[in-house]
């Protein structure tokens, strides 16, 4: 599974520190997650797209070999 | 992994009290072939056998009890080290530490079965006495390796 959030963040001018701390998650968690190296939980997804204003499957997406 | 398997963030720093220290002593004692450091106590022993003579059941003893406080103080500095939460402790560090112990405890007992392999008679008990802390190491070290290189990538 690939992600957006560090394009969304960028918009959003968040640094991965502030992003964490919206979701209640260590710095390390987003920073995994932006090199592809963690998949959330969905209520993680969730709460990242909540902050983002948009649906999970906008900013969350399937690859081929998922 | 369930909160309530892990203590809070401030066992760490005690942890690393504990451990510190008894790992320096405890090297101390290896180095100096467990040389008595002339601790002798009065202690209540389920089991006790001597080099010579036979076993005895529920018996009071005196003897060196420094290495029973070194392995307890770097047991518990240990697992304070290990099972306390990060300071924000949440699904993709409890991965790391559960992954980091499945890998300590595969390295280890491979370890093991190279000490059974390659090690015998009296030599073996050396590979006995690091085996019982050698699961605690090598996790400590492999899940903060891993924290660590997740901490320093940002990109």
């Amino acid at each position: 599974m690939k992600n957006t959030i560090k394009v969304e963040r960028a918009i959003k001018n968040l640094t991965q520190e502030e992003l964490a701390n919206k979701v209640s998650v260590s710095r390390q968690t987003i920073n995994a997650m932006e090199a592809n190296k963690y998949v959330p939980s969905t209520v993680l997804a969730l709460k990242i797209a909540r902050v983002f204003n948009k649906h999970a499957e906008e900013i969350f997406l399937l690859e081929e070999n998922d | 992994m369930s909160d309530k398997l892990l203590l809070p963030n401030a066992y760490k720093p005690i942890g690393w009290g504990l451990l510190i220290p008894a790992t320096i002593v405890g090297l101390m004692l290896i180095l100096s072939d467990f040389d008595e450091l002339g601790l002798k106590m009065k202690v209540f022993a389920i089991f006790n056998n001597e080099l010579t003579g036979p076993g005895r059941w529920f018996s009071v003893i005196k003897t060196d009890i420094v290495n029973t406080i070194v392995g307890i103080l770097f047991i518990v500095g240990a697992m304070f080290v290990g099972f306390s939460k990060e300071k924000k402790e949440d699904e993709f560090i409890s991965k790391i530490r559960l992954k980091s112990l499945l890998w300590a405890v595969w390295v280890n007992y491979v370890l093991l079965i190279l000490g059974f392999l390659l090690v015998y008679n009296m030599a073996f008990l050396n590979v006995m006495m690091y085996n019982m802390f050698t699961v605690l190491i090598i996790f400590i070290t492999r899940f903060n390796y891993i924290l660590y290189k997740n901490n320093k990538t940002e990109s």
